[in-house]
């Protein structure tokens, strides 16, 4: 467990600090109503780093960053301005045409030099994972200084005032995603960006409980998404933005509860939870008529969950038919891991295994993919047989639980149709 | 350096004394560079040999471009890897159209053909492989002593639709052969000081490699190809290195240098930059540089 906490707290700290900024960001951001904005400074600093790279500069080094957050500049002066183009076009447009062109620029910047690639995936896809203190002792200070900076003109930060103000306000946006996109990725830090201030601002209304909503809600979930990445051994990043994601959705079910109107809230949810489990009982009797032979996504989840259910419909000979080739296939599986182990550890243990020798573990290996491919193929016919047999029985079946289940209004349905 | 200048005034002067071969030099495209060093090899002067993936470049995340589907449908000849790991080929052929170079044609080779391929897994995922597909490990280019069977396949191909030159095919191929049976022992030697060390690497593209020189690749710290290591993956491989005393890992130069960093710090072990394809390093410029660039960085490196 030590082993998890030394591993994970240094990514917390980071998160902590990203949260911190970007949830205040996120709340002027969502006021702008430039919601892709990070991505498109984010892309236009990746094209200044890619810049740097071309001309012989190394990844993270002082002049690379300095490439990047003057193109971030530069891209923060055409911000500020397509607030003025806004009023016929949408200011979110002319931001999604910013964020395109930057990043196939890069690309076809990048397309010349092979390792400019990964170089370019890197600035764009950071592991929060492999973040540590150093990062921390870095962004601090930065973070401090623009918070400060917002917090000593927070008359002038209001997105109506004098275009100057504007740019102000994209420039150090653009210093934070610069820095913070080349530790978490694209992804994680949209996620702390708007997922924080989103909850803020759907909770309160003066600028303090937002930040203070959104500090917090973006805290527990960081640290939910990191603990959960460990227990269930998933990529860091993905996880968290996925825990994001939860936590709004749970937050926008809440919302009608907190607003005072829990019955109709109730009522919605209640319908609309009803509609989505007969859409997709219906989609799957449908399926099952139609294609008996094919995935059957609903009955394979239902199987794999609840094994016995094969049962409902398999005869005893199916099912042992089915059983005994599940059997044989782990046995072969087992068995070509075991000869692999074995030529594994011949690489550096005792004798050297002569070529022949390892072209016949080979070709024994491959004979073991066979048989196991022949015996998931003798599962997976016994299977589509017997759903073959009750295809239209089990679609009718599955058609009147979708039609019993779906909130239709039956009484008044009837009285029409009399 | 000086040889390379060495190497293109030859190359110039040649093309100068014989400016007939510039024109029926047979034109071969190969998916990676290192197949294009081996046909080279064997071809010699008579060949024109092209890479699709440039030097460098991840071939296993490959998107091809317009120019690729060009050069294929003016080529007498393709050589892959085969085993899955140039899947993105399949489509080039087939919008290439050109009948030589299809599947069964005169002019295809898979090379991985008559290889031994390690780890093979059958079409399921198995645990702890950097691998998706299962029809085994597909860098066998890294054992030299393969270089021998892809050769062999390449010389056979060159043959048939060259029959009148085979005999300069045959001894370029002797030639590259005897030279390479030397340098095998020369790695050899300088490798005995790392053998049975436990390493880690990010991809697990060195079975073949550890297989030849006797070296112990202990874990990987990528999860699937494009997928990033989970914590508990990496606390994994940290506590397991700490435990088995590993002092190297290995990285390719298009790898994220940040993960392998966090881990060999956390772990207090070197990152050794090694080349698994000709030209990812600036000093493995063909085959057998290849080998020569791996060998001593490992030995610089090893305690
Ligand atoms: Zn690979």
């Amino acid at each position: 467990m030590s082993d998890a906490l030394a591993l994970l707290f240094p990514p917390f700290l980071v998160a902590v600090c990203l949260v911190g900024i970007h949830a205040y960001f996120g709340i002027q951001v969502l006021a702008r109503k430039v919601i892709f904005v990070d991505l498109a400074l984010a892309q236009v600093a990746a094209l200044g780093a890619s810049v740097a790279f071309m001309l012989g500069h190394p990844a993270q080094n002082f002049t690379t960053y300095g490439y990047s957050l003057a193109f971030a500049l530069l891209a923060a002066v055409l911000l500020a301005f397509t607030r003025t183009w806004g009023t016929r076009v949408p200011q979110e447009a002319l931001i999604g045409v910013i964020y395109v062109v930057a990043a196939a620029a890069a690309i076809l910047l990048i397309d010349r030099a092979p390792q400019g690639a990964e170089h370019l995936k890197q600035i764009l896809t950071g592991n929060i994972l492999t973040s540590g203190l150093g990062d921390v002792a870095l962004i601090v200070p930065l973070y401090a200084a623009i918070g400060l900076l917002h917090w000593l003109l927070h008359r002038q930060m209001t997105g109506a005032g004098p275009l100057a103000w504007e740019f102000v306000f994209y420039a150090t946006f653009g210093a934070v995603v610069t820095s913070s996109v080349a530790i978490a990725g694209v992804l994680l830090v949209f996620s702390f960006l708007i997922i924080p201030a989103a909850i803020g601002v759907m909770f309160a209304s003066s600028l303090a409980r937002q930040l203070a909503i959104g500090w917090i809600a973006g805290v527990i979930t960081s640290a939910a998404g990191l603990a959960a990445s460990f227990a269930l051994d998933l990529p860091t990043g993905a996880t968290m933005v996925c825990a994001f994601g939860g936590v709004l959705a749970v937050a926008g079910m809440f919302y009608p509860f907190w607003r005072g109107e829990p019955r109709a809230a109730l009522r919605v949810a209640g319908a609309a939870a009803r509609w989505g489990v007969a859409a997709v009982l219906a989609a799957s009797a449908l399926q099952l008529a139609a294609a008996p032979r094919a995935d059957q996504p609903l009955i394979d989840l239902a199987e794999y969950l609840i094994p016995p259910l094969r049962s409902l419909y398999l005869s005893p000979a199916e099912q042992a038919a089915f059983a005994d080739a599940g059997v044989h296939a782990e046995r072969y599986r087992a068995e070509a891991e075991q000869l692999n182990d074995r030529e594994r550890r011949t690489r550096t243990e005792g004798e050297a295994l002569d070529e022949f020798s390892v072209a016949r573990i080979s070709s024994f290996l491959k004979s073991y993919g066979e048989m196991r491919k022949g015996e998931q193929f003798v599962m997976h016919e016994v299977r589509a047989r017997a759903r073959e047999r009750i295809r239209w029985s089990a679609a009718l079946g599955l058609l009147a639980f979708a039609l019993l289940l779906a909130p239709v209004p039956w009484r008044q349905v009837w009285a029409r149709l009399r | 350096m000086i040889r390379v200048h060495l190497a293109a005034l030859v190359a110039a002067c040649c093309a100068l004394a014989f400016p007939a071969h510039a024109q029926d030099r047979i034109d071969v495209v190969t998916t990676t560079t290192d197949l294009r060093s081996l046909t080279e090899a064997v071809g010699g002067e008579r060949v024109a040999v092209v890479s699709i993936v440039p030097a460098g470049m991840d071939a296993e995340e490959y998107q091809a471009k317009p120019q690729d589907v060009s050069r294929l449908r003016n080529a007498r000849m393709i050589v892959r890897v085969g085993l899955d790991y140039d899947l993105w080929a399949e489509r080039l052929l087939l919008q290439a159209g050109n009948s030589a170079i299809r599947r069964g044609g005169p002019g295809y080779v898979d090379a991985s053909y008559g290889i031994a391929t390690l780890e093979v897994r059958g079409m399921s995922v198995g645990p702890g492989d950097g691998h998706a597909h299962g029809n085994g490990n597909p860098h066998y280019w890294l054992d030299p002593k393969n270089a021998e069977i892809v050769t062999g396949t390449i010389l056979e191909a060159l043959t048939r639709l060259d029959p009148a030159n085979a005999r300069s095919y045959q001894a370029n191929r002797s030639a590259f052969l005897a030279r390479l049976q030397l340098k095998l022992a020369e790695w050899e030697a300088k490798l005995t000081s790392l053998r049975g060390m436990p390493l880690v690497a990010y991809h697990n593209s060195w079975p073949y490699f550890a297989r030849r020189f006797r070296l112990d690749f202990v874990a990987f710290i990528e999860m699937k190809p494009g997928v990033p290591p989970s914590p508990a993956h990496l606390a994994e491989i940290i506590r397991s290195m700490r435990a088995r005393n590993v002092k190297i890992v290995v990285r390719e130069p298009h790898e994220p240098k940040r993960d392998v960093d966090f881990v060999a710090g956390k772990a207090g072990a070197a990152v050794v930059t090694l080349a698994a394809s000709v030209g990812a390093l600036p000093q493995a410029g063909d085959y057998i540089a290849l080998f020569d660039a791996n060998v001593a960085a490992l030995t610089a490196t090893a305690p």
